[in-house]
């Protein structure tokens, strides 16, 4: 399909209201799912839910593959796939749906380069520990990556996509790190961000935004996730008004549905008792 | 037919300056030679010696087999038959580029009045021979190198890798063929793969990277083929517009799977046959032996042909196939049969399954049967008979067939009725191309009838080409 056919299909997707069957599409949560695709997964319910878009979410083993873009989440709206935060905010946009229509240009300038900051720290931490620190690969990566194949395939993807993570960390420089040192570059992310909260309730004071989002969909995943050591959610939990933040979200967005029927709504991880 | 030279049977050689030198020699060429070969003609001989000349890495106890019935000849004409069928023996093995059969009488110690010696003078196939080609289709162009080393460990054993590098696909092939001493028909053959294809009319890109191992053997007048694969299916999307159902199915998995496949093939030519019949039955069983499939899958193929009035054949095909999955996971995308297109059921394009939620992607069925009855003619007039003009063929064809998915739970019955419900049809006639004996290009006008909604039809000029036609 031309490329001006795609953008004709987007713009009568557009037109559609936001359907009731909408999905979100992500690996299996109990045995499959790492910390880096579970925080990506959380961010855009998170968005979804700020922007009051039901989406129900279901759990594939191929969630992966079925991405058009090879990253999980992708949400299934009404004909369109849609995949990752960035794509799924143009999308609901389109639809009229945005939670950044109030900012001003400055504001929204400085939203997208926090935005950026998390993705090029929180997120890259994230797959650099999944990937290149050798006991959580051994311990948690290899076993739940490859979980959903048999020999000898687990072995072949598990090592296909390590090598891909390496390939990535060594482009961007962060081969050479160590884990020390990973540490504290989200240490002084967190900083970063602790520093733009202050003491408002979102990033943008009153109204949430996709900054929000993004940021609840990575802390909280880190606070509540049992990797092989607590260091990295140590570093988040010694600011304070970080996980207050977590908490404010969690209780606003997701808890207000906690007696809903749909349960795989709810962010619910079953190594998550409490966060504070 | 090879020379089979049978050189004057006298013991003196034919040529050479000093014949004619002499007269007592002229009189010995002149006359000796037809009192020996009227002699010889009638009398029983030995074949004392059997010679391989021009043998390098060859080995010979492997030929001994293949040449080892020319031992039992008892006269001259027997001698010559055997060696002639000697030498087509071994040029099928595949191993010499040129066999030439000298047969002439024993000399030296030991060697009877009535013996012969048969010399077969071979020359081998070069250590490694390649080719290039270049192929353009499907909005594709590709370059394939390949590599062939014939009798490379000296018994007929063949190693070949073929690499296709595509604009849009890369694929390659090794393969490993052995036969048997002396049976060339049972052999066994290890494959490594990576093949990629592009489907679009369901959006689907397949690539399998596999491993096979199989062998071959005749048992009366059937062909048996014992087969094991594992392969590594790697499924995705063809672009973002693919439909759901095709984007579900992407990702890895593995398919372990032994099959067994029987042809009887009777017919005089696989392209354009006069007469003979084609059975061919082929199962697999996935599932048992590892992977992610697990599925019974049974395909029959039957080919009647009969020859009419002024070289026209009347053909009748049938096909028919059944996938039955174990357990809970449903079928693959990449096992389901597909039917329709120019060299199946014709005037349709790729058809799918009834009962499927509405999408634009085919997505196979699981059960399927097709039949169809051809009349094939020469060409009207019939230009350039007995040359160029015999490559072509006129045809009328009447092609039936549908494609149903197994729900189980509603018994063998409905799954009949549902094939025999709808049933897709279409009649036509065309111009037919043989090229080699391998592959025909087909040019037919289809009139398609039978169409269900969702079904893409060719109504009028297809174009087809392919192997395998219904």
């Amino acid at each position: 399909m031309s490329l001006a056919a795609e953008a004709y299909v987007s713009q009568i997707a557009a037109a559609d209201p936001w359907p009731e069957n909408a999905t979100l599409y992500q690996p299996l949560k109990e045995d499959q799912i790492l910390l880096s695709d579970c925080a990506s997964s959380l961010a855009v319910q998170a968005y979804l839910r700020m922007c009051r878009l039901p989406v129900r979410v279901r759990c594939r083993p191929n969630a992966e593959y079925m991405s058009p873009s090879g990253k999980v989440p992708f949400i299934h709206v009404g004909n369109q796939v849609v995949s990752e935060l960035g794509p799924i905010v143009q999308f609901t946009k389109a639809k009229g749906h945005s939670l950044s229509d109030g900012l001003d240009e400055v504001q929204r300038a400085e939203m997208k380069a926090y935005m950026e900051l998390v993705n090029n720290m929180l997120l890259t931490a994230e797959l650099y520990i999944q990937w290149c620190d050798e006991n959580t690969v051994a311990e948690i990566t290899w076993p739940r990556y490859s979980s959903p194949y048999s020999w000898p395939l687990n072995h072949i993807l598990a090592y296909q996509k390590q090598w891909e993570v390496k390939r990535k960390m060594a482009a961007i420089g962060w081969a050479g790190k160590s884990l020390a040192q990973v540490y504290e570059d989200v240490s002084q992310c967190c900083q970063a961000l602790s520093q733009r909260l202050g003491t408002q309730p979102y990033f943008f004071n009153k109204q949430p935004t996709e900054l929000d989002a993004l940021v609840f969909g990575h802390l909280f995943t880190i606070l509540t996730t049992q990797l092989t050591s607590n260091e990295l959610s140590e570093k988040i939990r010694t600011y304070g008004n970080l996980l207050s933040f977590c908490r404010r979200v969690e209780q606003n967005f997701f808890e207000e549905h906690g007696g809903d029927s749909d349960a795989g709504a709810s962010p619910r991880f079953p190594k998550s008792p409490s966060l504070i | 037919m090879g020379t089979v030279h049978a050189r004057s049977l006298d013991p003196l050689p034919m040529h050479g300056p000093e014949l004619g030198v002499h007269v007592d020699d002229v009189d010995l060429v002149e006359v000796q030679p037809e009192t020996k070969q009227e002699i010889l003609e009638n009398k029983d001989v030995v074949v004392q010696h059997v010679h391989l000349d021009g043998l390098g890495r060859t080995k010979e106890d492997f030929l001994t087999h293949e040449i080892a019935d020319v031992f039992t000849a008892k006269n001259l004409i027997d001698v010559m038959k055997k060696s002639h069928d000697a030498r087509q023996k071994l040029l099928r093995l595949g191993i010499f580029r040129q066999v030439e059969v000298v047969i002439d009488t024993s000399q030296g110690d030991g060697a009877l009045p009535n013996g012969l010696d048969v010399t077969f003078e071979v020359t081998e196939l070069r250590r490694v021979t390649g080719s290039y080609n270049t192929m353009v289709g499907n909005n594709e162009g590709s370059m394939v190198l390949g590599i062939k080393l014939p009798n490379f460990l000296g018994r007929a054993e063949k190693l070949t890798f073929q690499f296709s590098y595509g604009t849009k696909e890369t694929s390659y092939g090794l393969s490993f063929f052995k036969p048997q001493p002396g049976n060339f028909d049972r052999n066994f053959s290890l494959n490594v793969y990576k093949v990629t294809g592009q489907f679009p009319w369901s959006s689907l890109r397949e690539t399998d990277r596999g491993v096979s191992t199989d062998i071959n053997f005749p048992i009366w007048k059937t062909n048996h083929t014992l087969k094991w694969e594992g392969v590594w299916r790697e499924l995705a999307c063809l672009g973002r517009t693919a439909s759901f159902a095709v984007r579900e199915e992407s990702g890895h998995t593995l398919k372990s799977s032994l099959s067994h496949a029987m042809m009887i093939d009777t017919r005089n030519s696989a392209i354009f046959p006069r007469r003979g019949a084609l059975l061919k039955i082929n199962q697999e069983l996935a599932g048992y032996t590892g992977g992610d499939a697990s599925f019974l899958k049974e395909d029959v193929e039957l080919q009647l042909n009969k020859r009419l009035f002024w070289d026209s054949v009347l053909s009748v095909s049938l096909w028919g196939g059944m996938l039955l999955p174990f357990g809970d996971k449903p079928t693959c995308i990449a096992d389901r049969f597909y039917l329709g297109g120019p060299t199946s059921v014709r005037g349709f394009s790729m058809s799918q399954a009834p009962g499927r939620p509405h999408q634009w992607d085919y997505l196979g069925g699981e059960a399927y049967w097709a039949g169809g009855v051809h009349l094939y003619t020469p060409l009207p007039f019939r230009p350039g008979r007995g040359g160029f003009g015999d490559l072509f063929r006129t045809h009328f064809f009447l092609n039936a067939g549908n494609l149903c998915n197994l729900n189980y739970g509603e018994g063998p019955q409905a799954h009949l009725q549902k094939l025999a419900e709808c049933i897709r049809w279409s009649y036509g006639a065309g111009i037919l191309l043989r090229l080699g004996n391998i592959a025909r290009l087909e040019l037919n006008y289809c009139i398609p009838m039978g169409v269900q909604s969702g079904d893409r039809i060719c109504d009028g000029i297809q174009f087809g080409a392919g192997i395998r036609f219904l």
